[in-house]
């Protein structure tokens, strides 16, 4: 807690040299004060575990974005469970634990988005017909999704490429079922609209 | 939405939390649960009639203190798994418990096999075991899933798993209190079942009751 004292919100980064002991003590007290409801200090620790996160998601992801949605998986879902956290415990096997689990289903997701890309299902969702695979792995895919608001990717991103439940995805998001609901029906429609005519036009 | 951005909204308008028990005192609140629900079915039912008797005889004693401790490592490795920063071999807790009980009803057989003959192994189907071990540890299990809900987005299903074979766990012991079934095969057979019938039940719906608490 004394290393507090010398560490208000908001200060930089740590140097590379520092004691690994002292950074998880710094991050316990940190984490700490976050469940007490301290902001500043929560948005500290976030900030600081970054690289760690990111470098934890790298490991099992390849794409570099699926690594930040993984790296924000990781942030709601320690979000979520930050009642959890014991600060006589070490924090980083707790966050490290936590980035595992997300990076882990992340890259499950993936393989298991990839598969669905392929079946009839997808393509009915996005109203395209045959050359579905490619299709809906083209770049232009990817940015009308990346276009997407936040809230309308993420609700999309879990409900239809990751196939969970609503309930399921509404633990991982934070959003209520409800609003999973529209934010997914809003996110197919833009989609649709904006391939529907593409694929009209553009194909045979 | 970038990652940093993300970061700052969480930060936002933070709220305080309060920090869950640790494992052995959450393990104490779930003791004192099944003890009221257990204490609630003698009640109802009775203490069986020569329960003094068996338990003298040592055979329930060591059923009934076997069946506790497969409850109790169950429910603790259960409470233990449920935080992200725990082994996942806390789930191998309750192993040598649930061998111990396994044994216990081996011995227990045998001893009335030399008894009372072959007679003894005579199986018939004892529906009440059945009926009162699942009907009173589904709605346990029910009770452990929600007291480890915080586990719905990381390890779920080993934890409801875990949490069910600990109220059924409970479930045995409370009806070997007021339930008469002498003969150690039916124990064995009738109470095994049931037991794993609602530690599958919780494994298979836990994680779907757990994304629900939690999203409350």
């Amino acid at each position: 807690m004394s290393q507090l004292a010398f560490c208000p919100a908001g200060f930089p980064a740590m140097s590379a040299t520092e004691d690994r002991l002292v950074r998880d003590a710094r991050w316990s007290a940190l984490m700490a004060r976050a469940q007490e409801g301290d902001g500043g200090a929560y948005n500290t620790l976030l900030r600081e575990c970054l690289p760690l996160l990111r470098s934890i998601c790298r490991q099992r992801l390849r794409e570099p974005a699926e690594v930040e949605d993984a790296v924000q998986d990781t942030l709601l879902t320690l979000h979520r469970v930050r009642n959890t956290y014991d600060p006589t415990r070490p924090f980083r096997p707790w966050i490290a634990a936590i980035a595992e689990r997300r990076a882990l289903d992340r890259g499950r997701g993936v393989a298991r988005g990839l598969a669905r890309h392929t079946d009839l299902e997808a393509a009915d969702h996005i109203g395209v017909d045959g050359g579905a695979e490619t299709k809906l792995m083209s770049a232009d895919l990817r940015a009308a999704v990346a276009e997407l608001p936040a809230s309308q990717r993420q609700a999309l991103q879990l409900t239809k490429i990751e196939a969970l439940s609503l309930a399921e995805a509404s633990a991982r998001s934070g959003m209520s079922m409800g609003a999973l609901k529209v934010a997914t029906h809003r996110a197919v429609q833009t989609l649709r609209r904006k391939f529907g005519i593409e694929s009209n036009k553009g194909e045979p | 939405m970038r990652t940093e951005d993300l970061v700052s909204q969480l930060a936002q308008g933070l709220k305080p939390v309060r920090r869950l028990p640790s494992p052995l005192a959450m393990l104490g609140l779930w003791c004192l649960f099944c003890a009221g629900i257990i204490a609630a079915a003698l009640l109802v039912s009775g203490l069986r009639s020569n329960f003094v008797a068996r338990l003298l005889d040592g055979f329930d004693l060591y059923q009934l203190m076997s069946a506790a401790m497969v409850a109790l490592t169950a429910g603790y490795a259960a409470f233990q798994l449920a935080l992200p920063d725990r082994d996942q071999r806390w789930a191998l807790l309750p192993v040598p418990a649930v061998v111990g009980w396994l044994a216990i009803m081996g011995w227990g057989c045998l001893a009335d096999f030399a008894r009372f003959g072959s007679a003894a192994l005579t199986l018939t189907t004892s529906y009440p075991c059945l009926y009162f071990i699942i009907g009173l540890g589904v709605p346990m299990t029910a009770a452990i899933v929600f007291l480890t809900r915080h586990a719905a987005l990381l390890r779920p299903t080993p934890v409801a798993a875990l949490g069910g074979l600990s109220a059924a766990a409970f479930a045995s012991l409370g009806l070997s209190l007021v339930h008469e079934l002498n003969a150690a095969v039916m124990v064995l057979v009738w109470h095994g079942l049931a037991v794993l019938v609602v530690a599958f039940i919780g494994a298979m719906t836990g994680p779907a009751l757990m994304q629900r608490a939690a999203a409350v």
